[in-house]
């Protein structure tokens, strides 16, 4: 019963974290506060997930919690970034106070939603309901979008308003699919409650009545897709990734899309299973059109945080197209990419906040010699942005690879010279921005220094990952992995 | 019977794309969440089940009682007397909502749609109530009146979550009405923030975010 204790407490933690730094005046105390919780989070979560990778998944609350190797992986990446982003919101907030763009008082509402935001990841990633999975889903759009609209400005309220707009709308339809999947299964089990569990539906996928399943199937992937910022539903993304504060798009970019893709990839694995494989293709597409979609946008942009978000556009776009492919290889890409694509996308902005405080601007024409006035921050930026587009040795060359590889030996010819045309577009015209902004001579009246080191030594657990998963995927991670992908292909190989 | 009331709905959401003021808005989506409290009660009534009762109650004081009190007081502190703006006429937006009716009705007829025995007069309306809701969303011009059209198209979800299997399992009800809540929490907030920003609900203002 220890490990029930411990999904209460991951679930609590935040809560806790968030209400205390809300009340407590003195702000040093307070972001001190929040990164104990996040490290206390991190502790649980890890706990949690070694007992669901080296043991069994963990049940409890009357089949209300069901934590198997997808949602261990997931909860995972939650605390992770979550902890990382925690560490540099202090620099990050301290700094917009001392340059007075926001008040100390606005910095506890900040940490007050941070935290809330976090702890409702990870109830999505641990109900067992499909009903409440959709409502925890749509509390991260609720809790989130008063993020996006942090600074009051009329940008960012445009975004959060768009993005809570467009994401609730999203979702609705995703309940429309829901109440179909409920419907394709009433017969089977009756109306109860037990009926949405996702372990229940999983084990009796080929019973379900298919029409509905597919029925079910599009407006769910819809519905998520517009939350996981899968084209044409990602108008919302670019918006509320660039107008948000920087740890909160790191948050946004980096577990918040996987989130979705969760969402979409639970009801994908029962759907697939009672449709003998039809699901995938239109997985296949929706992943294809989100990386086209990007090309064209990273191209014409202009703000750094911008184009940040497009690629992860194309990222979500990447790991559809691996769970699409399917096999074990196919998963074990995609699944090793979501881990890849959180890391390096987080660093990213991270660093990209970074350059934006220093900068005073986002748009990338202004900014130039980052590598001399930023020495860290700026070759982390140099070495985050490589590994996003893919250049080896870094660690989503290893991922994209095996997706490749995957896609090859399945027979989805077109599809993969298709993904890799794309990414060779992508790459010219990320790398192009990126060069500039890092060399080049730096405008004279900047000094060379750091934001804060809270905030530099942020960057440095992600960078970690991206360099060695790079090099060397450890064993044991492997095994994870291979495990999150057999859940991926409903339990059965 | 179910027909008159399932045409009652129906009227309020058209209804909702003919006012003028904004603040009329607000007694017509009571009036509509009211109706709704109406089919889940009388479907308690013909079928007994307890959470259906549940649901009717719930709908009552949710959404026919503090969502309109939440608007209301936000419309209150913006201006009540704000009329709304639409992308297209009056009776543009008169013709389209009933050319949406009547595709409507013709889908869920077409779809062989299950139903429940006291459900099924409520469902084409339950989906015309989804077409419908995202049309006052496309067609209104005000950001109030998006999260009216939205609140429309939940309108609709619930109907057809009731009229296909007497409603979702009474957990997940739960949780939908609290997202409700705080979704129209979170609507009013964000109204007065850009309100006071923008000097106005106009969403045509925002569109400095592009490419």
């Amino acid at each position: 019963m220890i490990k029930m204790e411990e999904v209460s407490l991951l679930l609590i933690v935040p809560l806790i974290t968030a209400v205390l730094c809300w009340q407590i005046k003195n702000h040093r105390i307070g972001e001190k506060l929040q990164i104990i919780g996040a490290v206390l989070n991190v502790f649980i979560g890890l706990s949690i997930a070694r007992n669901v990778f080296f043991d069994a998944p963990v049940t409890g609350w009357h089949h209300f919690i069901y934590i198997d190797a997808l949602s261990a992986f997931n909860v995972v990446l939650i605390v992770i970034i979550g902890f990382v982003a925690s560490l540099y919101s202090v620099g990050y907030m301290r700094h917009e106070v001392a340059e007075r763009i926001i008040s100390e008082e606005k910095v506890r509402h900040y940490y007050l939603w941070f935290h809330l935001f976090i702890g409702t990841m990870l109830a999505v990633s641990v109900v067992n309901n499909i009903g409440l999975l959709w409502v925890g889903i749509e509390l991260t759009t609720l809790v989130s979008a008063l993020l996006v609209a942090f600074y009051r400005k009329g940008t960012s309220l445009e975004a959060a308003w768009k993005y809570l707009i467009m994401g609730s709308v999203g979702i609705a339809f995703a309940l429309l699919g829901i109440i179909f999947l409920y419907l394709s299964g009433v017969d089977l089990f009756g109306e109860s409650a037990e009926s949405l569990n996702w372990t229940v539906l999983n084990r009796a996928a080929g019973q379900l009545n298919p029409q509905w399943t597919l029925i079910a199937f599009i407006f769910v992937l819809v519905g998520f897709g517009t939350k996981a910022g899968l084209a044409p539903m990602h108008f919302w993304l670019p918006d509320a990734h660039s107008q948000a504060p920087s740890p909160v798009s790191a948050v946004l970019s980096g577990v918040l899309l996987n989130t979705a893709l969760y969402g979409i990839f639970r009801i994908y694995t029962i759907v697939n299973a009672a449709l003998d494989g039809k699901a995938a293709p239109y997985l296949i597409f929706f992943g294809l059109f989100s990386i086209a979609i990007t090309v064209t946008f990273m191209l014409v942009q202009h703000d750094v945080k911008r184009m940040l978000a497009y690629s992860s556009v194309e990222h979500m776009g990447i790991i559809t197209l691996g769970v699409g492919i399917g096999g074990a290889l196919g998963l074990y890409g995609a699944v090793l990419h979501m881990f890849n694509h959180s890391m390096a996308k987080s660093l990213l902005f991270f660093a990209a906040g970074n350059i934006n405080q220093k900068y005073h601007s986002k748009r990338m024409e202004r900014i130039s010699g980052v590598l001399k006035t930023m020495p860290v921050t700026g070759s982390i930026f140099l070495i985050a942005a490589f590994a996003i587009t893919g250049t080896p040795p870094l660690s989503i060359f290893v991922s994209e690879f095996t997706i490749m590889t995957a896609g090859f030996q399945s027979g989805h010819l077109v599809a993969i010279v298709l993904f890799l045309l794309f990414i060779v577009l992508i790459f010219s015209g990320m790398t192009y921005y990126v060069v500039r902004m890092a060399f080049g001579e730096a405008p004279a009246k900047l000094e060379k220094k750091e934001i804060d080191r809270w905030s530099t030594a942020a960057l440095f657990i992600p960078l970690l990952a991206v360099v060695i998963f790079g090099l060397y995927v450890p064993p044991f991670f492997q095994e994870i992995i291979k495990q999150v992908a057999f859940v991926l292909q409903g339990g059965k190989s | 019977m179910e027909q008159w009331i399932a045409m009652l709905l129906l009227v309020s959401a058209i209804w909702l794309l003919q006012i003028r003021k904004i603040s009329d808005s607000v007694p017509i989506l009571a009036f509509q969440s009211f109706i709704l409290a109406l089919t889940a009660g009388a479907m308690w009534y013909q079928t007994k089940l307890s959470h259906l009762l549940i649901a009717a109650l719930l709908t009552l004081i949710v959404k026919a009682i503090i969502i309109p009190a939440i608007l209301h007081y936000t419309i209150k502190k913006i201006d009540v007397h704000r009329r709304v703006e639409r992308v297209t006429s009056k009776y543009t937006s008169l013709l389209i909502s009933i050319i949406l009716s009547v595709a409507g009705f013709y889908v869920t007829s077409r779809l062989h749609l299950p139903s429940t025995k006291f459900g099924a007069p409520y469902l084409p309306v339950s989906i015309t109530l989804v077409f419908l809701g995202t049309f006052i969303m496309i067609d209104h011009k005000k950001a109030l009146m998006q999260g009216i059209g939205l609140i429309t198209i939940e309108n609709g979800l619930f109907l057809v979550a009731q009229s296909i299997s007497y409603g979702m399992p009474m957990m997940v009800e739960l949780g939908i009405f609290f997202d409700m809540l705080v979704t129209v929490v979170i609507i009013g907030i964000l109204s007065l923030r850009i309100h006071s920003t923008f000097e106005s609900l106009n969403i045509v203002n925002m569109r400095s975010l592009k490419g």
